[in-house]
């Protein structure tokens, strides 16, 4: 099960999910990482699940085509949108 | 004397009232799914289908009248499902419109109820009848658990033919890729609600009740597509050769 830490508004949450997670799923259903990643649509137009991925990047998925309209250059930061792609990977990421 | 199930075999006896009826086994669902359709019943079905998922908000906003008030977090899904269909991003409607438009139709076909066929206003009516008419809880298991919980397994199956065999663009396309999170989300906190508040054995078996039904209008709509707008360019025969 891939290991998730999530840092936002200075705090550390951190679980084990289940292979192929979208965070933004689950905190839509009030479970890990919920209440403190934040998001919006769920859709990949607001972009304010935007989240930079401090390590796990490189078995992260290729980035959407909504990811690369959103973030911008933003995207070659590090940030991904967190509704765009699911987890198989342990990963750490940070919200601004 | 029957007795409550726990949330566990509740769980399970929900997935199997909609798993028996589940839309994805419909021919129309079936030769979508295996690029045997052509654009213009691609439009055909988004004429019928606005028409569906269009009130959505509707429906949920009479359900979320209905609903008492102290079941905050039930009213607060609500609330945020509809939020999240009409103004959360872009407008659902609009992106199954763009989809619409790139099949060959216009927005005022799509928007025109005289274009959708009895059937698809006979599941709009029934939506509108569970949500108005029913105990909330048990609309939700209807609506919610019944129809939406089902949408991204269908769409994980149509969307990628889209784009490959049609070489719909991404833009085209978002109208489902969205759905795929989305409904995942509200599917499951369908789930949740219904688990929590159907606390009495006749709640249960109501709710159970309306899964099947709901599943059984979805199959019903998406059969009648098939009919109305496909056998005669596609036999089921050929059809069962392609699957």
């Amino acid at each position: 099960m891939p290991f998730v830490r999530v840092i936002s508004e200075n705090k550390i949450i951190e679980e084990n999910v289940t292979e192929n997670t979208n965070l933004v799923v689950q905190a839509g259903i009030k479970k890990f990482p919920y209440p403190y990643l934040k998001y919006k649509c769920g859709m990949g137009t607001c972009g304010t699940c935007a989240s930079l991925i401090i390590s796990g990047k490189n078995n992260l998925p290729e980035p959407t085509w909504k990811e690369v309209k959103v973030l911008k250059e933003k995207l070659d930061l590090g940030y991904r949108l967190a509704c765009q792609f699911r987890i198989s990977h342990d990963i750490e990421i940070k919200q601004d | 004397m029957e007795k409550l199930m726990d949330q566990d075999v509740f769980r399970k006896a929900l997935e199997d009232a909609i798993k028996g009826k589940s839309a994805n086994q419909a021919p129309f669902s079936k030769a979508w799914a295996t690029g045997k359709l052509q654009k213009k019943h691609f439009a055909r079905w988004a004429e019928n289908h606005y028409h569906y998922v269009g009130p959505f908000a509707d429906y949920l906003g009479y359900v979320y009248s209905n609903m008492p008030e102290e079941f905050t977090d039930a009213k607060d899904f609500l609330l945020q499902n509809m939020y999240e269909e009409e103004i959360g991003g872009d407008r659902h409607t609009d992106l199954l419109i763009r989809f619409a438009e790139s099949c060959g139709t216009t927005r005022e076909r799509i928007k025109n109820p005289d274009n959708m066929s009895p059937t698809t206003r006979g599941l709009q009516a029934w939506c509108y009848n569970v949500a108005m008419r029913e105990n909330p809880i048990v609309a939700v298991a209807g609506l919610v658990v019944g129809l939406e919980s089902q949408v991204p397994s269908i769409y994980r199956k149509q969307t990628p033919v889209l784009r490959e065999k049609y070489g719909f663009s991404d833009e085209e396309v978002e109208f489902f890729d969205l759905h795929i999170v989305s409904d995942e989300i509200h599917g499951e906190r369908g789930f949740q609600i219904v688990l929590e508040h159907a606390n009495t054995v006749e709640l249960q078996k109501k709710c159970l009740k309306i899964c099947e039904i709901g599943a059984e209008m979805r199959l019903l709509y998406t059969t009648a597509l098939f009919n109305d707008y496909v056998k005669n360019d596609l036999s089921l025969e050929e059809l069962e050769t392609a699957a």
